[in-house]
């Protein structure tokens, strides 16, 4: 690892927080470094609370998955936090032992899984979710295996991971994963930071995986919960594995039920060997803490997990472009609404920061579509839109929920007109100016506190480049008008996009609502 | 060695070599490991507070990091004040105060002037109090409290936006029965406090339909008047410059000429404490078209002045309100994979006892086994005394965590602020101060003790909202009956009407 002289540099600009108040000036004084295995640092000064923010990206998500391993990514992030070798166990060679008896277990309930498999191909089962479908023989195997998580339980220390974190004072200890990412994060005392670093170095460097299998039933869960019982869950990701062909973002980071109920840790295993290592990995600390410091005990912590052998795998699949329109009428119980999606560009594409401009235009109470369909028509009594940039890809999303006495197609074709205007007539400085205004505001409101700068560090690393959080500013008051109507015409094209349009399901007579 | 100079870490090359050196000093447990002192004193309310010269209280937080301003009005008002028959009304006021156009400008214009300032300003109403917020940059300052002058002391409230504002209330009302957690939601508030406790009462077709641009207009007048604030403000501004400008934005309402003879104004009716709460038992609402199990296990709790309270704050940790350290989180969750979410809650009230809750939700032939979980969680919390490891973790977050309640500038003038408005301030201004050491005076002995006093399976209220079938169908590798669980029936709870709220017939 090195520190080169304009880090160092960087570093001393740090004392700049306060003093620069101008509208275009204020950056965000991040000194980045390398450790010597090659995972990234990012640092931020900060000395306004006694705490330190600290996280780590790991530049995966559900976009590197395959059918099959869907949900890995995610189920994996639950899975670190479930200790190390030294931490969830009171005997690790015996939590060992056990957990390779589960295995093995498990390599028997996975073989009559393949045959439950093929009898509800077959016909002769439905659902797998149902006990009554299992084979007598899983059931014997679900016993014995059983058995096998009481003995674990005597070795175990629940939960310690967040024992000891929770004791220390940290707060707000989460992580998540999107298709393009996972971050784990958390606060702690600016006192406590070398915890932190004890800590998450140590799952980095020797977690087990242990309480997998119901860890997995958790995830289950927590797929039932977001999607499958909230009313518009599974529809939108019907849309969305509709509207990407080729691209890993047509399934949700929750996964296929059938993939996510079938994960092996043998599976989460090489996973974590493939995208775990350090060079895949950008950790972020940004508080009350000394910068040299941290470096030099980084170094101590996390330069000690071993470089990968391999780099992750690239992802080399580019959306194929689309030549026809794409659409899908549904019956939901919700009420009546539209919503479309047209394929548009990455993040940190040039093109990325108008059409940002362009979803605002649109969008907000004094946008273009509410004062055209909510106030002026009344077609809708609501909308939105808004311009979403990830790795791999992006799209533009625009919504609107139909009036009474009005349908979801009144309100698409209102959109569209809205969007043709912009596609023929330049916008007016004072309305280009008002939407720069908010989103150089934005900027301000979004250094609120430690936390909230750790997770714009997050995400704009995790999409793509960091440096996005004090340069994106720049580039977005930069769009000019023309620059609007330019990527107004070519990317909302009939084409480019897809439409999904919500009716409201007949109810049973109970309901009384049309 | 704790500290390493930077020529050390500047040595690239050698690091490869070192780092098992280095790796030796990293202990092989956390409790090995020695941190500095961290001494920290809460902010002292006094310092910041202000009395403006019409009597309004002001906390005053400068904070120069960058060019903002948060100006934050509480006001003594809320859905408590409505007429029962014009539920919705204090909702409706709240979005028309700023969104209806004020002072000399139309809806529009308003909207119009604080998008191009990119200025927040909204209006949220409570039971029983209400914040208006301005967020905005500082060089707009004398603007944005112009507008705000305008919202509180002469709102137009134009018939054409209440129109449109009815017209999207209406629309949410019809997706009421759409998402169980609003089902939930709901039954929850009306079994916990009864259906005519102004904390339940629900908007209707009609009550919309019946409220009046005059209606909004008595009722904004009534009660957004300075004797009613508390106002807190964090952020780039010079505090005597401050205190100036907020004694003009208040100082003489124009409307007191125009309605004073006809309308009282400012004396506040007692805030309404007689709650009920259902006979115990098990309820459920049947919706048969999720796959998932909601459920909320509920009973009186205390108000936070109750000696008790800071015992039942670690009680509660320990039960379930701790996340993955809890008791509650280690079973349904972790141990069995029944839940993403399993919760306890136990707020102390301000006014009167709170809901003490738990929440979970499990796939619907689960539900059963994993409420009982929670029951013998809740018997076991008062039946034995928790472990010394459990009351240390408890006890060491709340005091370890404490200073990020104060960690940013508008962090400290909402405590503050929230503190005036509820009386804190006055009746026991030490609380911050004496926060961690009555935390760390609770023992085991005071856990359970309150744990018995005040979580009464006898008295518990289980609801659920899920498929009826599934759900009492339970499943064989975790046998219970929904019905067994508190040794009774199980009263189905009917669908509501999403319009009037009334039950539907099965």
């Amino acid at each position: 690892m090195s520190i080169s002289h304009k880090n160092i540099a960087v570093l001393t600009l740090s004392a700049a927080w306060t003093t620069l108040t101008s509208m275009q000036a204020q950056q965000v004084p991040v000194l980045e470094t390398n450790l010597s295995n090659g995972m990234s640092v990012l640092l931020v000064e900060r000395h306004d609370e006694p705490s330190v923010a600290g996280g780590w990206v790991a530049h995966v998500g559900s976009a590197n998955e395959r059918p099959g391993i869907t949900g890995i990514a995610h189920l994996f992030e639950h899975m670190m936090f479930k200790g190390t070798t030294t931490i969830g166990t009171t005997d690790v060679e015996k939590d060992f032992q056990i957990l390779s008896a589960q295995e093995k277990i498990r390599e028997h309930m996975r073989a009559e899984e393949t045959k439950m498999r093929s009898e509800i191909r077959r016909g002769a089962i439905d659902d797998l979710q149902k006990p009554e479908n299992w084979s007598p023989k899983y059931r014997e195997l679900q016993q014995q295996f059983k058995t096998l998580i009481e003995d674990e339980r005597k070795v175990l220390v629940k939960n310690e991971f967040d024992n000891i974190y929770t004791a220390n004072g940290a707060s707000g200890m989460n992580a998540f994963t999107m298709q393009d990412m996972t971050a784990y994060f958390c606060t702690v005392p600016a006192n406590k930071l070398e915890l932190w670093m004890w800590m998450e170095s140590g799952r980095l460097l020797n977690p087990v995986f242990r309480e997998f299998y119901s860890e997995r039933d958790v995830v289950f869960e927590e797929r039932r919960m977001r999607l499958n019982s909230t009313p518009m869950g599974r529809p939108m990701e019907t849309f969305n594995a509709m509207f990407w062909e080729a691209l890993p973002y047509s399934w949700d980071t929750l996964g296929w039920p059938s993939d996510v109920s079938t994960i092996s840790k043998a599976q989460a295993d090489e996973f974590y060997a493939t995208y775990y290592a350090p060079q895949n990995l950008t950790l972020i600390v940004v508080g009350d803490l000394d910068s040299q410091k941290f470096i030099a005990q980084a170094e101590k912590y996390f330069g000690r997990i071993p470089c990968g052998k391999k780099n992750p795998p690239d992802l080399v699949t580019l959306e194929p472009k689309q030549v026809v329109e794409k659409r899908l009428n549904a019956e939901v119980a919700a009420n009546p609404q539209v919503e479309i999606f047209w394929h548009t560009v990455p993040f940190g594409h040039q093109d990325s920061y108008a059409l940002q401009i362009f979803g605002q235009l649109l969008s907000t109470r004094t946008g273009r579509l509410y004062k055209g369909l909510v106030v002026g028509s009344g077609v809708a009594t609501d909308v939105g839109a808004g311009q979403y940039s990830m790795k791999w890809a992006g799209f533009f999303d625009a919504s609107g929920e139909a009036a009474p006495g009005h349908t979801p197609a009144e309100v698409e074709n209102a959109i569209y007109a809205e969007i043709q205007k912009l596609q023929q007539d330049e916008v007016p400085p004072e309305e280009l100016q008002k939407v720069k205004n908010n989103f150089a505001a934005a900027e301000y409101r979004k250094l609120n506190s430690n936390m909230s700068i750790l997770q714009s560090l997050i995400w704009s690393t995790g999409e793509g480049d960091w440096r996005e959080i004090n340069n994106a500013k720049t580039k977005l008051q930069a769009v000019t008008a023309a620059d609007i109507k330019r990527v107004a015409k070519q990317y909302f094209t009939k084409e480019n996009r897809a439409v999904a349009t919500f009716t409201r399901k007949a109810e049973p007579a109970k309901s009384g609502v049309k | 060695m704790k500290s390493f100079n930077i020529f050390l870490t500047a040595l690239a090359g050698l690091f490869l070599i070192s780092n098992t050196v280095l790796a030796q000093e990293i202990p092989d447990r956390p409790e090995k490991l020695k941190f500095p002192p961290l001494k920290y004193e809460p902010p002292v309310a006094s310092q910041y507070r202000v009395m403006l010269k019409n009597g309004i209280v002001a906390y005053l937080v400068p904070d120069h990091e960058r060019p903002l301003i948060n100006l934050t009005i509480y006001v003594r008002t809320g859905t408590y004040l409505e007429p029962t028959d014009k539920s919705g009304l204090a909702e409706l006021m709240s979005w028309l105060m700023t969104h209806g156009g004020a002072g000399t400008n139309t809806a529009d214009q308003l909207d119009e002037r604080l998008a191009f300032l990119a200025a927040n300003l909204g209006v949220n109403i409570g039971d029983t109090e209400t914040t208006i917020g301005l967020n905005l940059l500082a060089k707009d300052l004398d603007e944005g409290l112009q507008i705000l002058r305008d919202v509180l002391y002469s709102p137009r409230f134009q018939e054409d936006k209440i129109t449109l504002r009815k017209a999207q209330l209406l629309q949410a009302l019809k997706q009421r029965n759409d998402d169980s957690s609003d089902i939930e939601g709901r039954e929850a508030s009306f079994l916990s406090r009864g259906e005519k406790f102004f904390e339940s009462r629900q908007a209707t077709s009609n009550s919309l339909a019946s409220i009046t641009k005059r209606d909004l207009e008595v009722f904004h007048y009534r009660w957004f008047c300075p004797s009613n604030f508390v106002v807190g403000v964090s952020g780039d501004f010079n505090r005597d410059e401050m205190i100036a400008k907020l004694e003009q934005l208040f100082a003489g309402d124009p409307r007191e000429i125009a309605m004073n003879k006809t309308i009282a104004r400012g004396t506040l009716p007692a805030i309404p404490t007689n709650f009920t709460f259902a006979a115990p038992g098990v309820y459920l609402v049947n919706k048969p078209e999720v796959d998932q199990g909601r459920v909320t296990m509920m009973l009186p709790s205390i108000t936070r002045e109750n000696p008790d309270y800071i015992a039942c704050l670690v009680m509660n940790s320990i039960l379930g309100g701790g996340g993955f350290s809890s008791r509650l989180m280690g079973r349904v969750r972790s141990d069995e994979g029944l839940a993403y979410d399993v919760h306890s809650r136990f707020p102390g009230g301000v006014y009167y006892p709170g809901i003490f809750s738990i929440g979970f939700q499990s796939k619907s032939r689960t539900v059963a086994y994993a409420a009982k979980l929670c029951l013998e969680e809740v018997r076991r919390i008062a039946a034995e005394p928790v472990t010394e490891k459990e009351l240390n973790i408890a006890k060491k977050s709340f005091i370890n965590t404490f200073p990020q309640k104060f960690a940013t500038k508008s962090a400290v003038a909402d405590v503050f602020v929230g503190d005036e408005f509820t009386g804190r301030y006055v009746k026991d201004p030490d609380f911050w101060k004496n926060f961690r050491d009555k935390i760390q005076a609770v023992s085991a002995e005071d856990v359970q003790r309150v744990a018995k006093k005040y979580l009464t399976p006898e008295k518990l209220i289980i609801l659920v909202v899920g498929n009826k079938e599934e759900i009492l169908l339970g499943h064989p590798n975790h046998p219970a009956k929904l019905e067994e669980l508190l040794g009774g029936k199980i009263t189905e709870l009917a669908l509501r009407d999403p319009l009037t709220m009334k039950p539907l017939k099965n």
